[in-house]
């Protein structure tokens, strides 16, 4: 019961237009003009000063997107973007790559401690024996800044960079995988990051490798009006297992923010990635105002044959959220697996849920999502699990459950079957529902109050997800969890 | 977005925008101004439209635009002569048999010298043919045919209001229960293809209750396209029980649409059993609109070949207190593809809400195909609602079991296959009619029931 108690006591510190993590650090950026043309792509690439053919390959991608029209079909409203109105570039100043975390901006060290993000203890831990380590990559706006861990992990073989170092270290490695998954002609979000993103991460596991950290990225919007286009590629190769995890927090302004961030995954033969996300943007103050909209593309492609590809995540923030996890399991044998809680609370709305697309034989999926929306919020789950002629004996499992608390919002649950081969045996369960009258009488009986009752009520309904996630966030999610419902009941 | 906005017409929607055109002045009720108008306004509606297509969410999975190259044209009642030999053919023995007053519609049009009218009349009924109520509508008629709904946004609900030549019109009066049920019988002719649209109207006022078996079936005639509405009210207290069987020539393309109001405190069941038609659709709309009623839909599909077979369901709980059941099984042989729609609508005042929905596919070859898609909207909080959906082949298990108690492999298959569907039988409240569809699915698998 701690654990709970420390919920309730956080949820009486924090009011709903105190965002814990609304605060704008001022750095002096280099940001690039307004609105997007040919010319602010060739200026992205330009200050990355990347190779001919990545200019070449943003370019086709922008080229694409002018012709592209806006998806509409989601469960969300929203006020028209104008695209021409928002920065595509901002670096923080010190673009000369510090050489130790005593370089770093010290104003950017005060952010990310304001953020909770553990740099230094981390250099402590690594010197622990048997402690857990964590490899941190923090993306400050869009460039990354500092890498810590670098050398241990470069001793097992693994490359943990960002995207931009990649390009000018490992070209062929990114020139291969760099929209394989994604292409940039995708949809219209994925095709806007590819013309115009600006950094992100890149992992590589070498053959056989298990990596001996759980690699890990903290990025914040900072910049005021910047659009935020990540781009992370990871690569496990036969017989690697990596666990990337990815935490994101917002300081909280006014103007609505833009975040389409693209995540290719290729899992080689026998290979498994373990990809876990917490995000907690700024959802808008509690009339709706302001608030991060989050158009994110996720696929993971499980390209060898018993390769695995598991996505767990964690959405309480942002105003808007539009975000797909998939796995492709061409793989023979290839398994895939979605794990996740979404909670809206406020005018938050989230429209979220996978794909799992099964082309190999005897290939598997799993898929348990949990919805709870409370306050003014619409919460949908929409998902796809097909099996294509070839994948015989393939096997699908999925749970979505939803948990409405308050009679202003609502929740949604919009699944697709696609059974193409007899042997598919795919197995799809829903339910909605309120917390119990009963439960809730039952834990008040026991002297808990009723925000108590309701923060162990949805803890224990998000369970079967929350074991998912690795240890680091698991205490972290369910303080967030409860924060995320403040308000709500009463 | 421009997805409804026509860029180009297809040569069948061609086609029909001209079948109204030829047809304006001699379709039942053209005299009507009100009729006229009615007529103008769904065809506006249809033109808008178009025929629906893959990039209509609601139609993502049964192309019609691409599967309609030509449009028969509208039937011409030749009075073909039916006796008990072509209904048998046509239904199958136990339904053409089935004990019922009869209401029979050949070509478009009722037959008044197959249908019991005069018979039902005794019993309390008031009933009328569409052509002759579209004359001079009564004033309920005219409220039904223009409420709000499905009607202003379903293309082929808008084509069927501006073609619609043939159906009955039947209201029971308050407290009315009919000793037998009614069977709508839906038949063909023999002649050339031709396009039929019907339209029947059910009101049941206060406490009404009957059962009303609709089925489709064929005379022979060499090409159908069939968009067949029936429109029902269900009063305070009343209970209805709408039935339907669907076996019409693998040709055929079956456009079905059940559009159903709920009072309150009443009930209705709905059935549906489709082994016809090349491309068959049947969508059904439910709406409660008055608190403590409930309502049961559910059916079977089987289907071979290159049948497809599309049902979309539609359950609109808009105020508190009602209770939703839905239960679908289908069974897919040969390129068969299965479709299952299912909604459930809880709006934000309809708390104390139970909907339950249930669709079950089974795959007999390799080469089927079953789209589901069963959706939630919940805008309430106190609510219980929840779906399921599975697809599979057969459990090796049950058949081994079942071979290794001495059953052939055929057999053992059939009877399996017979559970599956049957399990939906069980919603059929009349003995009669679940007999007579465990005969229809035994035909369909070819064996023998005792």
């Amino acid at each position: 019961m701690p654990a709970v108690q420390d919920t309730v006591e956080r949820v009486k510190e924090i009011d709903v237009d105190q965002y814990k993590y609304g605060f704008v650090t001022d750095i002096e950026s280099v940001t690039a003009p307004k609105g997007l043309n040919e010319d602010i792509v060739r200026f992205i690439s330009a200050k990355k000063d990347e190779p001919e053919w990545l200019l070449e390959w943003r370019l086709e991608a922008f080229k694409r997107w002018l012709t592209m029209q806006e998806p509409e079909w989601a469960n969300v409203q929203y006020p028209k973007i104008d695209f021409q109105d928002l920065y595509y570039y901002s670096a923080p100043k010190s673009t000369e790559g510090p050489k130790s975390l005593d370089d770093v901006d010290p104003d950017l060290l005060e952010t990310y401690k304001k953020l909770g993000i553990p740099l230094r203890e981390q250099e402590v831990l690594a010197g622990v024996q048997g402690a857990p380590k964590v490899a941190v990559d923090a993306v400050f706006d869009s460039v990354s800044v500092v890498t810590t861990f670098k050398e241990e992990l470069a001793k097992a073989g693994v490359i943990f960079c960002s995207i931009s170092e990649a390009v000018k270290n490992h070209p062929e490695m990114v020139k291969r995988y760099l929209g394989s998954v994604v292409p940039s002609t995708d949809n219209f979000y994925a095709t806007l990051n590819s013309a115009v993103f600006s950094d992100g991460s890149f992992v590589y596991v070498p053959e056989g490798v298990r990596c001996p950290m759980e690699l890990s990225t903290y990025f914040r919007i900072n910049a005021e009006q910047t659009g935020q286009f990540e781009r992370t590629l990871i690569i496990a190769d036969k017989g690697a297992y990596v666990s990337y995890l990815e935490g994101c927090t917002a300081p909280m302004r006014d103007e609505n923010q833009l975040h389409a961030a693209v995540v290719e995954l290729v899992a080689l033969e026998d290979a498994e990635i373990k990809y876990s996300t917490v995000q907690n943007w700024y959802p808008g103050n509690k009339d709706g105002k302001g608030g991060i909209f989050n158009f994110v593309t996720k696929r993971g492609d499980c390209r060898g044959d018993r390769s695995k590809i598991s996505w767990t995540q964690v959405e309480t923030g942002s105003a808007i959220t539009w975000k797909y996890p998939s796995c492709i399991l061409r793989g023979d044998g290839s398994r895939g697996e979605f794990y996740s809680i979404a909670i809206s609370n406020g005018y938050q709305q989230i429209d979220s849920g996978t794909k799992m697309i099964h082309l190999g034989k005897n290939t598997s999926s799993r898929i348990i999502s949990k919805g709870i929306a409370a306050g003014h919020s619409n919460n949908t789950y929409r998902g796809l699990v097909s099996a294509h002629r070839r994948a015989s004996n393939a096997r699908n499992f999925s749970v979505c459950d939803s948990l409405l608390i308050g009679d202003k919002c609502g929740a949604h649950t919009v699944p697709y079957l696609e059974a193409k081969n007899a042997s598919a045996t795919f197995e799809h369960e829903a339910t909605t529902s309120k917390i119990s009258d009963d439960q809730l009488f039952y834990c008040l009986s026991r002297g808990l109050s009723e925000e108590e009752a309701v923060a162990l009520i949805v803890n224990g309904f998000v369970r079967d997800v929350l074991q998912h996630l690795p240890m680091e966030f698991m205490a972290e999610t369910q303080k967030l969890i409860s924060i995320s419902l403040e308000g709500s009941v009463g | 977005m421009n997805l409804s906005v026509q860029q180009f017409r297809t040569k069948a929607e061609q086609e029909l925008l001209d079948l109204y055109t030829k047809a304006e002045k001699t379709l039942p009720g053209a005299g009507n101004p009100f009729v006229a108008d009615l007529r103008e306004k769904a065809l506006a509606t249809y033109a808008r439209l178009g025929l629906p297509h893959r990039r209509i969410e609601a139609w993502k999975y049964t192309d019609l635009r691409a599967h309609l190259e030509d449009v028969y044209p509208l039937a011409t009642p030749r009075g073909a002569a039916i006796g008990a030999n072509e209904l048998e053919a046509a239904l199958g023995k136990a339904i053409a048999d089935f004990s019922a007053y009869r209401l029979v519609i050949v070509e478009g049009e009722l037959r008044d010298d197959l249908s019991d009218i005069s018979a039902l009349k005794d019993a309390g009924a008031v009933i009328v043919s569409l052509a002759e109520a579209l004359e001079s509508p009564p004033e309920w008629l005219k409220q039904t045919l223009s409420k709000a709904g499905p009607r202003e946004d379903d293309a082929v609900f808008a084509l069927n209001t501006a073609l619609m030549t043939g159906g009955v019109i039947l209201r029971l009066p308050k407290g009315l229960t009919l000793d037998k049920p009614i069977h709508l019988i839906h038949l063909d002719g023999t002649g050339d293809p031709a396009t039929m649209v019907t339209r029947n109207v059910i009101m049941a006022e206060e406490g009404a209750s009957a059962t009303v078996l609709e089925s489709y079936g064929g005379l022979g005639m060499t090409g159908l396209q069939r968009n067949a509405v029936t429109e029902i009210e269900i009063g305070d207290k009343a209970a209805i029980h709408h039935i339907k069987f669907q076996r019409e020539a693998v040709e055929t393309t079956h456009l079905g649409i059940w559009l159903a109001t709920i009072g309150a405190d009443a009930r209705y069941d709905a059935f549906q059993v489709s082994t016809g038609a090349l491309l068959g659709r049947n969508q059904i709309y439910v709406g409660f609109d008055g608190e403590g009623s409930s309502t049961d839909v559910s059916g079977a599909c089987l289907m071979r070949g290159r049948q497809h077979s599309d049902t979309t369901l539609v359950v609109e709980h808009r105020v508190p207190s009602c209770v939703s059941r839905e239960l679908f099984k289908v069974v897919l042989d040969d390129h068969a593809r299965g479709i299952f729609q299912g909604k459930v609508i809880v709006a934000p005042d309809a708390q104390k809400t139970d909907g339950k929905q249930m669709a079950n596919a089974l795959l007999l070859s390799e080469t089927a195909e079953f789209d589901s898609k069963p959706e939630l909207e919940i805008f309430a909080d106190d609510v219980v609602c929840g779906h399921g959906a599975t697809s599979g082949q057969m459990d090796e298990d049950l058949l081994f079991y079942l071979e290794s108690r001495g059953l052939p492999e055929a057999e053992a298959r059939a009877m399996l296959i017979q559970a599956f569907v049957g399990e939906t039988f069980e919603c059929v409240d009349n003995e009669a009619l679940r007999e007579a569809f465990a005969g229809v699915s035994a035909d369909w698998l070819g064996v023998q029931v005792e």
